[in-house]
């Protein structure tokens, strides 16, 4: 049966969901996780209610990409538990990254959202690319592209010779 | 504790709050009494007493005294409200004056259900610049062209 109330179908766009795009490039995991977890539980929205399921969807490409700073590279360390006796893994942030190149970002995320039973439904809206490739049905939904956190750092092979030529020296070696 | 089990309504307002022009919601009461009873003896002293000058003060409100036959039931103020409420109250043992407050009361109370109002606000007009969705306040291009991945 059709509602009679006017303002019924005025809903659908209000609830509908948004899919956004993240480039995490030379970007910071955690960062990257802190915009990521805002959309995923919908807290930018003005119609943000905790009981109300309005998180929108985030695609993150360049995953393998991220960049972390300080020596986490080599320092920061990934606990885990199989449940078997001397089941206790430990792998350092660069062994992680080279199994599996989303595993550092989605980790990040599913530690920031709220320890609920959202968590894993929150989750599933969240799509991780290694590369800059996305498929074809994703692409299409993609609304908007969230800014980056950090600025992507230029190096010094993509600088064309003139620029470098005109680069200010203070000294000449 | 968390009010589900309770009725309850949202908050409304009769004609505007009475805005421009009063239209008094009751509009009949009746006085139902014993000429006998114990109990009734108030009600009886403010059909002597207080009735008249009542219906004068409320010319909008119909005054009906009902006398029972008899001792019969316990005494009542009876009101009929423009949006169909009736209410009785029981004014057993109650005096004159008594009965007069509660009548006046009545008389100025709106016939709306006396139950817990779920939000203290309300509004006929719920948005003016339409409701909330993903594309408010967002560049206008994105309705336009579609998904657009910014290339470096």
């Amino acid at each position: 049966m059709i509602s009679t109330d006017p303002f019924c179908f005025q809903q659908w766009a209000t609830f509908g969901r948004a899919w956004y795009l993240l480039d995490a490039k030379m970007q910071p995991p955690g960062k990257i996780a802190a915009a990521t977890v805002i959309r995923l539980e919908g807290r930018h929205k003005p119609i943000y209610h905790a009981l109300n399921d309005c998180g929108d969807h985030v695609v993150i490409i360049n995953t393998r990409h991220i960049a972390f700073s300080g020596n986490k590279w080599e320092q920061k360390v990934y606990s885990s538990h199989t449940g078997y006796p001397g089941g206790f893994k430990q792998v350092t942030a660069t062994q992680l990254h080279l199994k599996d190149p989303t595993a550092i970002v989605k980790l990040a995320v599913y530690r920031m959202l709220p320890k609920n039973l959202q968590r894993r439904t929150l989750m599933q809206r969240l799509h991780l690319f290694p590369e800059d490739v996305i498929p074809e049905d994703i692409e299409k939904n993609l609304l908007q592209e969230i800014p980056q956190p950090r600025e992507v750092p230029k190096r010094l092979d993509e600088y064309t010779p003139e620029e470098i030529a005109a680069f200010p020296k203070v000294w000449t070696p | 504790m968390t009010g589900r089990g309770s009725p309850s309504r949202f908050l409304t307002a009769v004609l505007h709050n009475g805005v421009g022009r009063y239209v008094r919601q009751l509009q009949r009461l009746q006085l139902l009494f014993s000429p006998t009873a114990a109990d009734a003896r108030g009600a009886r002293q403010f059909v002597e007493e207080a009735a008249q000058d009542f219906a004068r003060q409320h010319p909008d409100v119909v005054l009906y005294v009902s006398p029972h036959s008899g001792p019969g039931p316990a005494p009542v103020l009876r009101a009929e409200y423009l949006n169909g409420t009736v209410r009785e109250e029981l004014i057993a043992s109650k005096t004159s004056e008594e009965i007069v407050q509660l009548a006046t009361k009545m008389a100025n109370q709106s016939g709306l259900d006396i139950i817990r109002i779920r939000k203290p606000f309300h509004t006929d007009n719920p948005s003016i610049q339409g409701q909330w969705h993903p594309l408010t306040n967002k560049p206008s291009i994105l309705t336009v062209q579609g998904p657009r991945l910014q290339p470096q």
